[in-house]
């Protein structure tokens, strides 16, 4: 074995530009693979980020019929149990988000708009999606205020600025009329239409007091360190919660049309990949077959001599290994550096486009991924393809006619 | 003198598209030990062939090929390869050596494939590059000697292994004319030193001149078959 092993390592330095040009064709096939997941990963990680800071969180607690009918009558009871649920998971809870929100009407003088109207933890929220940052007018309260910040939309079509007082009508718990009247504290600005039009912030005891629903909430949002513990935090949450009171939902039960979405552009990548994998291990066999064709005399002599096919064949499929071994790390270790450098210095969008991530409060950039399993699976796959590829010659080998061969 | 290889009505005939080739026609001969035979004939006359056949390189259309009793024509593959790792020597026109392994380690190769031990290798290995010239040469690679150095380190691979007999195809081809008498003056001594038998194809005078059999193919047969005491 020795010796084959030998053959094999001193073969690749025999001649160095065909070994350089297989190793090539390998190493740019896994630095496209890397950089062309690096980014589909990137972005599919910055639209999950943005729904789930913008809107849902990781995991929401709600009450059990909330999601079917989301009204105030359907709002949990936010009391010790659920407290010590939570802290019992303390260790992979990052931290809650508490928010009580429903339908109401705000009006100023002859003026009336739909609003959401949410009761709010500042703190809290500023953790999670910054939502102080959006501040473009006046402050925004404290948990101890009762005065209300809007968004610029609303303040826009009910023709109201800081100081100016609006009136809230609404539905409270169990059919209590919710009404209130607020001085408006603060105006937001959001990008996207939806929560610029509509959205108005009460501070969360304002708001439970507002909705006649003390210690209540809609939404319990909770958000984790680590996102891969999002299944087992739910179900372990699910278990310790009573199931007829409670629900607990992921942010992809939460949003299932987006989550669709997301499953629709898998499946296109996946398709896009195959085909780049495709063409990548053509790529290969074209040099491997290169290779072959200028050794097949060589090949000839060796079987002529007393080699047997088998002693061949392992030479060439060290060969092969060694190839796409070298190949594939050197693959990973310039992906990386091309994928670290977009990571730092992302593409930046404009236009149109730049546009309508901004209405879905997603920065305007193309964001690459760095996370190790992107390098160490699609490294995967291109040695795996370097190696199907590699064992034509070995095949070759046991068909090669050995007269032929020699006398090429 | 023992016979070491005996063919009997060898034919060979290649399908090369609307027509037959008889590259060998009913050949029978025999060859003992020692023998220094050169086979001749004009280009296409089936001395390669001759010489792929009864190396088991190459499977006659019919007829028999017994090395020491046994018939190499009805052989399986894989055996063949072992049948010729153990008793057939090979040198070929454009020398065939390993271009990754040095001259030693090109002349052991075949020795190591039989399992030899590394000291017997290498004792071997070194007496036969001292027995070819080239005791200076021992860890140099193929790329950096002469044509004529590396047909001799060839001849040394070819005798290290201690065949029945070395079949070798146009050796002297592409050697000048000071190399190849030297590679004559070689192969003639360790004929006799090793008494091994040796069967050169060629159309070269000089080989044709120092053999001490010379068998003419003319169109695949036995043209002629003449003894000389040289």
């Amino acid at each position: 074995m020795k010796i084959l092993l030998t053959l094999a390592w001193r073969n690749l330095w025999r001649k160095k530009r065909r070994t350089f040009i297989t190793v090539s064709s390998v190493m740019f096939a896994a630095i496209l693979a890397i950089t062309l997941m690096s980014m589909i990963n990137g972005t599919t990680d910055q639209m999950i980020d943005g729904i789930i800071s913008n809107s849902t969180g990781h995991l929401q607690v709600q009450d059990v019929l909330y999601d079917e009918e989301p009204s105030m009558d359907h709002a949990l009871e936010y009391g010790d149990e659920v407290k010590a649920v939570l802290e019992k998971y303390s260790d992979y809870i990052s931290y809650t988000v508490p928010r009580i929100q429903g339908f109401c009407l705000a009006s100023k003088d002859i003026g009336t708009r739909g609003v959401v109207v949410t009761g709010i933890i500042p703190e809290f929220e500023d953790r999670m999606n910054d939502l102080s940052s959006r501040m473009i007018e006046g402050e925004m309260f404290t948990p101890d205020d009762n005065y209300a910040v809007i968004a610029e939309g609303v303040a826009t079509q009910l023709e109201v600025a800081v100081g100016d007082t609006i009136v809230l009508l609404g539905q409270g718990f169990q059919g209590m009329t919710a009404a209130g009247k607020y001085k408006v504290g603060g105006v937001l600005r959001f990008t996207l239409p939806e929560q610029n039009n509509r959205m108005v912030y009460l501070p969360l005891r304002e708001a439970q007091w507002f909705y006649a629903a003390p210690d209540r909430l809609t939404n319990l949002i909770i958000m984790v360190d680590d996102a891969r513990d999002v299944p087992l935090l739910a179900r372990n949450l699910q278990n310790d919660l009573d199931g007829e009171w409670y629900a607990v939902k992921t942010w992809e039960q939460l949003m299932p049309d987006e989550v669709a979405a997301f499953e629709a552009r898998d499946a296109q990548v996946r398709l896009f990949a195959w085909i780049l994998y495709i063409v990548v291990g053509f790529g290969i066999f074209g040099t491997i077959i290169m290779m072959l064709y200028e050794r097949l005399r060589e090949f000839g002599i060796l079987l002529s001599i007393g080699l047997k096919r088998a002693q061949l064949a392992v030479i060439c499929a060290l060969e092969t290994l060694f190839i796409s071994f070298i190949g594939v790390l050197s693959g990973i270790v310039a992906g990386f550096i091309v994928v670290y450098w977009l990571y730092l210095n992302p593409i930046r969008l404009t236009g149109d486009l730049a546009d309508i991530m901004l209405d879905f409060g997603l920065e305007p950039i193309f964001a690459f991924s760095i996370a190790p399993h992107i390098f160490i699976f699609q490294g995967m796959i291109i040695f795996i393809i370097a190696l199907i590829v590699g064992m034509y010659p070995v095949r070759k080998v046991f068909k090669l006619d050995v007269v032929e061969a020699a006398r090429k | 003198m023992k016979t070491v290889i005996k063919t009997t009505d060898l034919s060979k005939v290649y399908n090369g598209g609307a027509a037959e080739v008889h590259a060998l026609k009913n050949v029978s001969l025999e060859f003992k030990q020692g023998e220094f035979t050169a086979i001749v004939g004009p280009s296409g006359s089936g001395k390669t062939t001759f010489l792929n056949v009864i190396g088991g390189l190459d499977k006659p259309t019919d007829g028999h090929i017994y090395i020491d009793g046994v018939d190499l024509a009805t052989m399986k593959e894989s055996k063949l390869f072992d049948f010729r790792l153990r008793h057939i020597g090979f040198v070929f026109q454009a020398y065939n050596l390993i271009p990754v392994l040095t001259a030693i380690e090109n002349v052991s190769f075949i020795m190591l494939l039989q399992k030899k031990s590394k000291e017997e290798m290498e004792r071997r290995a070194k007496e036969m590059l001292e027995q070819v010239g080239l005791a200076e040469k021992l860890y140099v690679r193929p790329s950096q000697l002469s044509g004529g150095q590396q047909q001799r380190v060839a001849v040394a691979r070819a005798l290290a292994s201690k065949p029945d007999f070395v079949l070798a195809d146009e050796p002297t081809a592409n050697l000048d004319t000071q190399s190849a008498f030297n590679l004559l003056d070689i192969m003639a001594r360790l004929n006799k030193e090793e008494n091994v038998t040796m069967i050169f194809s060629t159309h070269d005078q000089r080989v044709i001149d120092r053999a001490r059999r010379v068998i003419k193919l003319v169109d695949g047969a036995v043209d002629n078959d003449e003894q000389f005491d040289r």
